[in-house]
């Protein structure tokens, strides 16, 4: 045990701290005066200082190794749990379909969950869609939001302008996301890395200004309203237009905002299966294949003949088609879209996901989602310092698996014979 | 005709605050290949650090504009160094040779703890500064003349001569050598006795000192600054840099004055709601044709 | 394949943690208080003006709870961050109605108010706007949708008799944010001074939020011979087109709505903030009524800026109208009963319309002044 080591350690620790801390936390600016609020100050230096001392120790001492051992029990019971559960995977997830289909009909569920979970589903969708781009193919896109815009969007106005229901928009909303995908994606073929990154933001960027600047279309920094789905004609709101059925009065029961945000999460989770199942065909897929052996390495593949074209702009287009689906539904359940819905901090947090997930790993998206939605939805409660904890949880998660959640493994070769 | 001299002149002073915060950021991407998604919360860092030490030298009573000046210039740029390197302690170094995403992630968790930090420590609001100085050269007659405050001109004397400066040390210092070698292969660079963790400090540390520069007089000539400065102008920053080839020194420089006078001719003679639209469409014509920027390095496919 | 099962199970355990947190939540159920959200933007680029709802609302609070509360029950804040996102907005406000809140004082911002406001109407929850000036807010008619302020239109029509009657500028620039409020209020300007007086303006352009550079905007409409720039948005921005308008010698007569009701204003446009007008309601921080409340402000080392007094005000409202009713929180009653009942508050008497509006005192025009060794807004007409 090092005592000086860990005390030196742990002076420089504060001295940088107080350097970090002293004028931004210490002296607050008050038009051109200084308000001194150094007590604050002196009570982060203490923690960090004994912090420092108390890790250091910590780390030195068997202390670790104790509270590693403790933790033994439990190791051993998750270990044991997973061997009970080998072997039963379609169980384990069938026994979690029902649990989300049940879910909103248990007493705990509530219009502020429902909603929360559905964003976390779009959030599964979107991650799954910028896996195909990013994970599989390895092309850095930092403006995937454009996709999900473009479809939110295209949503929206197909229904105001040509009056098409839900069901009718939803194919064309990812249709034209898909478009757009192949149409970002002729002029970045040639791109790499960083240069293929600034552009897809740029790209971003571009969509955002222009569903902004477009007033006469989209509304502009107003936005536009978006119509529900019905659920074969039926309409889930309080107030109908003339000749409209709702679902309510269909069934003779009394009106409940509910009833919409069940409905909205039971297809969108319908909708969320079927994309991680197709996610999970395309990667076996030739295609899938192609992808992974270009981001591997493109002038081998060149070489062994495969059209990198079309393997990159397919791609595009796949990982687009996801966004649009995903705005179409973020529009149908939010029934508001604005441009500030639209920025870049978005596709940062898609880009999130994939890569805290683990990229390629549709078990890890899943998983990223439902934390990095969550998480801000947690940290409620702590009102103002909400953000700053979200960001050191990003930094914090970056470093604690620094190849995401879950690592993918990549299947051998007989295994997909086997049937996958 | 003064119209069109003015918009030019607009455009270059623009473009070299552009060029003077992507010249650290290219020189963070340059040795070791991260996009450094924080540096403009750096700068934004500067920016306060600037006003608080100039509100301090105020409360000691410092009365000399140029002392006070040079008080805040030497506090700013160290303490800000001081947060770069402990940026890059905490958010990047832990992740080193795990490929380019994890330190991206990293770098946005990081951005959005500073500007939090900002927010929380300093208030939301904007902050101002009093204009301390307001010498301006006119060009032409008492109604039609094209201005330049000496403010402005000294942002694009700083920019050229950071640029050239950094090209120096880069290319002929023995600290430079090693940078390129980092930046080469480093763990070749390792084996043959550099300290490449040293030396990656040393760049965060040389960066950081540059957006504090930055922080320093842009805050200075606008007169306003807020938490989130640093975001607007970091990716702005990016993009002059990405035009200019990333990595490049005097391409940040050239990608940042291309950058200011499309923007400003767009929004002079065409339409302000579109410049950025303008800018961000010229910057993907650029690299279709020029897939790694105007001075880019073409990139080599190994074979 | 092993690991492949590992990742169901993870899954599991990660909802199993969500449903634990959802049911703790569902846990906190109290009636000893009466609860009021005040939602808006806590953190993120507008976090600014949720200081000020905060602010304003939490010293009305102490106040009433020192006072005895509502009939002996204490009021107790509940915050939702929205940080102007219209899906945040919409998220907090479920959230809201999940915990109970007797009323919900907020939004901010028009583009998160609108959104939210349709939670709050279908779950029958008073909620009253103490900023949101969108005239769409109201002229939805929602029955439990309130503004506590005035709207753009109004402003907009005043800000155009004005021009046109008073100043009469031989060119106009017409300049907004892009923001729903900006926007809003640079377009009903543009509108009546087209309708009414004829008067088409020479230039109409949208600068972007955060920007600090407008020079070339700026010279722009020095080429164009600009004598009268009418800009719809908020402090920030105006402050520096002006003083980059001014740095560059352009003396175009300045005017601008309630974005620049702010001591900020004068502190980022420095001595261009001369002369620069704008309009508004009677100020608030100068009505007798205001006068003893400005004073508790000053005492607690702030300033009641912007809309600090107006969300003052709107809980007031919400709290006469809970008193009222016996502590009611239902919406639609609450709502019948402001539509129908003058209440008093620290800005005067206030009755609202059938759309949830406010009757108030008539706008008027101020003009930034040096006065010793500050600036200050004054009334003029």
């Amino acid at each position: 045990m090092d005592v000086t080591r860990s005390l030196k350690d742990a002076v420089i620790a504060t001295v940088l701290a107080g350097v970090l801390f002293v004028p931004i936390m210490g002296m607050v600016l008050h038009a051109t005066s200084l308000d001194f609020r150094l007590t604050r100050v002196a009570v982060m230096l203490v923690l960090v200082f004994f912090g420092r001392i108390g890790f250091s120790l910590f780390v030195q001492t068997g202390a670790s190794r104790h509270v590693l051992g403790a933790l033994q029990p439990l190791r051993d019971s998750w270990e044991e749990a997973k061997s009970a559960l080998q072997g039963r995977t379609a169980l384990i997830l069938a026994g979690l379909l029902v649990g989300l289909v049940v879910f909103p009909f248990l007493p705990v569920s509530s219009n502020y969950v429902m909603q929360v979970f559905t964003l976390t589903l779009i959030y599964v969708m979107l991650g799954i869609g910028l896996n195909i781009v990013v994970g599989l193919a390895g092309l850095l896109d930092l403006g995937y939001v454009a996709f999900y815009a473009v479809g939110a969007y295209s949503y929206a106005l197909l229904a105001q302008y040509f009056g098409l229901s839900f069901w009718m928009a939803l194919p064309m909303a990812g249709a034209l996301a898909a478009a757009a995908g192949c149409l970002l994606g002729f002029p970045v073929l040639r791109m790499h890395g960083d240069y293929l990154a600034i552009v897809t933001l740029g790209f971003g960027e571009i969509i955002r200004i222009l569903l902004t600047n477009m007033v006469w279309l989209t509304g502009g920094p107003n936005g536009m309203s978006a119509p529900r789905p019905t659920l074969f004609g039926l309409h889930f709101t309080m107030r109908l237009e003339p000749g409209q059925l709702s679902f309510h009065d269909f069934f003779g029961i009394p009106f409940d905002s509910s009833h919409r945000y069940v409905f909205i999460y039971l297809i969108l989770l319908v909708f969320v299966v079927a994309s991680v199942w197709i996610f999970k065909r395309l990667r076996e897929m030739p295609i899938g294949r192609a992808w992974e052996a270009l981001r591997e390495d493109e002038v081998a593949c060149k070489a062994l003949g495969i059209n990198h074209t079309t393997t990159k702009l397919s791609a595009f287009t796949l990982g687009a088609t996801f966004g649009g689906v995903g705005g179409a539904f973020y529009a149908a359940s939010e029934g508001f879209i604005n441009p500030a819905s639209f920025t870049f901090i978005e596709s940062a947090i898609i880009l999130s996901i994939v890569v805290l997930g683990g990229m390629g790993s549709i078990a890890g998206v899943v998983i990223a989602a439902v934390t990095l939605t969550l998480l801000p939805e947690l940290f409620r409660e702590f009102e103002n310092l909400r953000m700053l904890f979200f960001g050191m949880a990003m930094v914090f998660i970056m470093i604690w698996r620094p190849s995401g959640l879950l690592r993918v493994q990549r299947k051998r070769f007989e295994e997909i014979g086997h049937g996958g | 005709m003064y119209i069109l001299g003015q918009q030019l002149v607009n455009g270059l002073i623009l473009g070299s605050i552009y060029g003077l915060i992507a010249i650290g950021y290219t020189m963070v991407y340059g040795i070791i290949g991260m996009i450094n998604f924080a540096h403009g919360e750096i700068y934004m860092i500067g920016a306060y650090l600037c006003a608080i030490f100039l509100a301090l030298c105020g409360v000691f009573g410092v009365d000399s504009l140029p002392v006070a000046l040079m008080i805040t210039l030497f506090f700013t740029v160290l303490i800000t160094a001081v947060y770069g390197f402990s940026v890059e302690r905490l958010a990047y170094r832990p992740l080193r040779g795990h490929g380019r995403l994890a330190p991206l992630i990293s770098a946005i968790g990081m951005s959005l703890v500073l500007q939090n930090y900002v927010q929380l420590s300093q208030g939301a609001r904007d902050q101002a500064l009093p204009s301390l100085y307001s010498g301006t050269l006119r060009f032409g007659t008492a109604e039609e003349f094209v201005q330049i405050t000496h403010l402005q001109l000294l942002i694009v004397v700083v920019t050229i001569v950071s640029m050239l400066a950094l090209s120096w040390l880069i290319g002929r210092t023995a600290l430079g050598r090693a940078c390129r070698a980092t930046q080469q292969d480093r763990i070749m660079a390792n084996l043959l006795g550099i300290n490449t963790d040293r030396i990656i400090s040393t760049v965060f540390v040389i960066g950081a000192s540059m957006a504090a520069v930055a922080g320093i007089l842009i805050t200075l000539n606008f007169g306003s600054f807020n938490f989130f400065i640093g975001f607007i102008a970091g990716i702005k920053a990016f993009t002059a840099a990405v035009l200019g080839g990333i990595g490049s020194l005097p391409g940040a420089m050239l990608g940042g004055v291309i950058l200011g006078l499309s923007e400003s001719l767009f929004a002079g003679f065409v339409n302000t709601d579109y410049k950025d639209v303008f800018a961000f469409g010229l910057l993907v014509l650029v690299l279709v044709f020029r897939p790694t920027g105007l001075l880019g390095r073409p990139e080599v496919e190994k074979i | 394949m092993k690991l492949k099962r590992v990742h169901y199970l993870l899954i599991a355990a990660v909802v199993a943690i969500v449903l634990i947190v959802v049911f703790m939540q569902g846990g906190e159920e109290t009636g000893a208080t009466i609860k009021i959200g005040i939602a808006g933007p806590i953190t993120g680029p507008y976090a600014k003006f949720g200081e000020q709802l905060v602010l304003g609302t939490e010293v009305a609070v102490e106040k009433i709870n020192a006072a005895g509360g509502l009939d002996g029950r204490l009021i107790e804040i509940v915050k939702g961050d929205d940080a102007c996102e219209a899906k945040q907005a919409r998220s907090v406000a479920n959230r809201m109605v999940s915990d109970g809140v007797h009323a919900v004082i907020g939004h901010f911002c028009s583009s998160s108010t609108i959104p939210a406001s349709e939670v709050y109407a279908e779950a029958n929850l008073l909620m009253i706007t103490p900023a949101s000036t969108n005239p769409k807010v109201t002229d939805r008619a929602l029955p439990t949708i309130f503004r506590a302020c005035f709207r753009d239109d109004q402003q907009g029509n005043y800000a155009g008799d004005y021009i046109a009657n008073v100043l009469k500028p031989k060119a106009v620039a017409i300049i907004h944010d892009k923001d729903t409020y900006g926007q809003g209020l640079a377009d009903a300007t543009k509108a009546r001074l087209k309708e009414k007086y004829g008067i088409t303006e020479v230039l109409y352009e949208g600068v972007t939020r955060g920007d600090k550079d407008f020079n070339s905007l700026v010279t722009k409409m020095k080429g164009l011979g600009v004598d009268m720039i009418y800009f719809g948005g908020l402090h920030t921005e105006a402050a520096l087109i002006v003083r980059q308008s001014r740095e560059q010698g352009l003396n175009a007569t300045f005017m601008s709505g309630d974005g620049l009701v702010t001591e900020e204003f004068a502190q980022l446009a420095g001595s261009a903030a001369e002369g620069v007008l704008i309009t508004f309601a009677a100020d608030p921080s100068k009505l007798p009524g205001a006068k003893a409340v400005v004073d508790e402000f000053r005492a607690r080392g702030t300033e009641p800026e912007g809309w600090t007094l107006y969300s003052y005000m709107a809980l007031q409202v919400v709290v006469d109208a809970i008193r009222a009713n016996g502590g009611s929180s239902d919406g639609a009653k609450l709502g019948a009963y402001l539509k129908s009942h003058t209440i008093d508050t620290i800005m005067g008497p206030q009755e609202w319309d059938e759309k949830g509006d406010p009757k108030m005192a008539p706008l008027a025009v101020y003009r930034w002044e040096k006065q010793g060794d500050s600036y200050t807004y004054i009334q003029i007409q």
